[in-house]
């Protein structure tokens, strides 16, 4: 069931999203979390940050909205406190990697190649800081400079994590491949808006959330995005958006997926990563799957 | 490892306007006033978390009110259902040998009166007031109802007359808010159990957080792993 992208080894194609599973080892109460592929950490920056002001959590039909802005604790304490703990506990982890400048992008590369961190998602469009990352994410040229000058600075893993809220994704993957990652991860969340309006004792009271919109709704946009990035580069793509079961994966796969990442579903089921990976190994076992890529193979070349 | 748990629907009943009491067994092992369960309401994709209203041999009582898809959900549940859940979450209430006031707003009282019991049961004086909007809401089991008014108003005398060391409270925000500020004008310590939503129920997901002041600084804490309870004075109020 292990897979490698680029020299990045993992015990199996499922990895839990950015966002979703904290640092490290938040859930280890719940589930055996060096179980997972990996963990895609929370969004890190080079300075701690505290987020957005005001509620950040808006629950729509099958999914959810968030708008919480990068809280994390910074790349400093997150290479001290965090990485001991990851190492110790066996704990494959990809650091979520945000900035607001070409500098800072370069700079967390270099700091993360130094402290041998193996793999990094650049988050170039998280829809919830006011300046910054999403930029990137919507124009290929400017992400083609940024890739560039991270790839200089990082000889691990490099993923970029797209954004659908763009007209052509095809174009923002194929600037990725030129600039020389060894993969994208796709789809960041979808735009939206979460209004709730209650009418109690004569008077209106409304609720509104603007930020990311992510869960089972989120589905079908992200099997065509990948499908799209698929058609475009030859590079291989962690899909995501709305996978919750055994058949999301197979549908990824259908899509031209290469791993998966699990987002929303951890916070309906937390042990969602462990309990997939141990259904795919069930269901590659029975059906007599020697390899991951058989598995892919035999998707693909369904009629 | 605490695990996501299965529990068993013991008992499902009204005990006011659109508020129900259900209580479930499960393998829990411990369980204390302020912390919470988290309940898996499908289809939703979100929990709906509850303070825990009485724990005792793995059983748990809650009380939830209803609002929507989620407790509906709840609701429709029978006997012998299965629930799951996640629990006992949070940070609860600290005990101290000390004489306690317990301010409830609606169905804020669940966790002062599993409070209650814990108090009593360590032989700590303690008085509970509780206030509801209507008669038709009220939940029994306070030393004192207020139905109509504001629990804050009755305060003072109180705190004049019982003499309290430590305040607890739980209710919607404005009301922990004026319980601080009493608090404060009484030089009295108050914890206060908080609620927000939330999407992680273990403080990854940074959906719930309040600031707080720590050390001389403000901070961020979440309310459902750093809480639901905190100082009411170090909370950095809105």
């Amino acid at each position: 069931m292990g897979i490698k992208i680029a020299d990045f080894e993992m015990k199996n194609p499922i990895i839990a999203a950015s966002g979703t599973f904290g640092y490290a080892d938040e859930y280890e109460d719940f589930c055996d979390v060096s179980q997972i592929g990996a963990i895609a950490t929370k969004g890190i920056t080079l300075e701690p940050r505290l987020g957005n002001e005001g509620d950040r959590i808006f629950e729509t039909d099958c999914g959810m909205i968030n708008r919480i802005g990068l809280e994390n604790i910074g790349i400093e304490r997150f290479i001290e406190e965090k990485i001991p703990i990851l190492k110790k506990k066996n704990i494959t982890y990809i650091l979520n990697a945000a900035g607001s400048t070409l500098e800072d992008y370069a700079q967390l590369a270099s700091i993360a190649n130094k402290a041998g961190i193996e793999a990094i998602e650049l988050n170039v469009s998280c829809p919830n800081v006011k300046s910054g990352c999403l930029e990137f994410g919507v124009d290929s040229n400017s992400l083609h400079e940024l890739v560039l000058r991270v790839r200089k600075n990082y000889d691990g893993c490099l993923i970029v994590k797209l954004t659908p809220n763009v007209t052509s994704i095809e174009s923002l993957a194929l600037a990725v491949e030129k600039a020389g990652a060894d993969a994208i991860s796709a789809i960041n969340t979808l735009k939206g808006l979460g209004i709730k309006i209650d009418y109690i004792n004569g008077k209106f009271y409304k609720k509104e959330v603007q930020g990311g919109l992510s869960g089972k709704c989120i589905k079908p946009v992200a099997l065509a995005m990948v499908k799209r990035i698929r058609s475009a580069v030859k590079l291989p793509i962690i899909g995501m958006g709305g996978i919750s079961g055994l058949s999301d994966l197979f549908e990824f796969i259908s899509a031209g997926a290469d791993a998966f990442e699990v987002g929303t579903h951890n916070f309906t089921q937390c042990d969602a990563c462990v309990s997939l990976a141990l259904e795919l190994e069930e269901f590659m076992r029975e059906n007599k799957f020697s390899t991951f890529k058989d598995l892919k193979t035999a998707i693909k070349e369904i009629n | 490892m605490k695990k996501i748990k299965k529990g068993t629907v013991e008992k499902i009943e009204k005990i006011a306007q659109d508020t129900y009491a259900l209580e479930i067994s499960s393998d829990v092992k411990e369980a204390h006033a302020g912390q919470f369960i988290s309940i898996l309401c499908p289809p939703k994709t979100l929990r709906r978390p509850f303070s825990i209203k009485g724990f005792k041999d793995g059983k748990i009582q809650v009380f939830f009110r209803l609002k929507g898809e989620g407790t509906n959900y709840i609701k429709s549940l029978k006997v012998g259902d299965s629930v799951d859940f996640m629990g006992a979450l949070g940070t609860g209430f600290n005990i101290e040998n000390k004489k306690s006031l317990l301010v409830g707003a609606g169905i804020g009282i669940a966790p002062m009166l599993f409070l209650k019991d814990e108090l009593n049961s360590k032989g700590i004086e303690n008085f509970l007031i509780t206030g509801f909007k209507a008669q038709n809401e009220v939940i029994q089991g306070s030393d004192k109802t207020v139905v109509g008014g504001s629990v804050i108003d009755y305060l003072d005398e109180i705190i004049k007359e019982f003499k309290p060391q430590v305040i607890y409270s739980c209710g919607p925000e404005i009301v922990l808010k004026l319980v601080n500020q009493k608090a404060l004008e009484h030089n009295i310590d108050a914890f206060v159990a908080m609620e927000k939503v939330f999407a992680c129920q273990v403080g990854v997901c940074r959906g719930c957080v309040i600031k707080v002041k720590k050390d001389g600084k403000v901070q961020n804490a979440t309310i459902c792993h750093d809480g639901p309870v905190f100082k009411s004075s170090e909370v950095v109020w809105e």
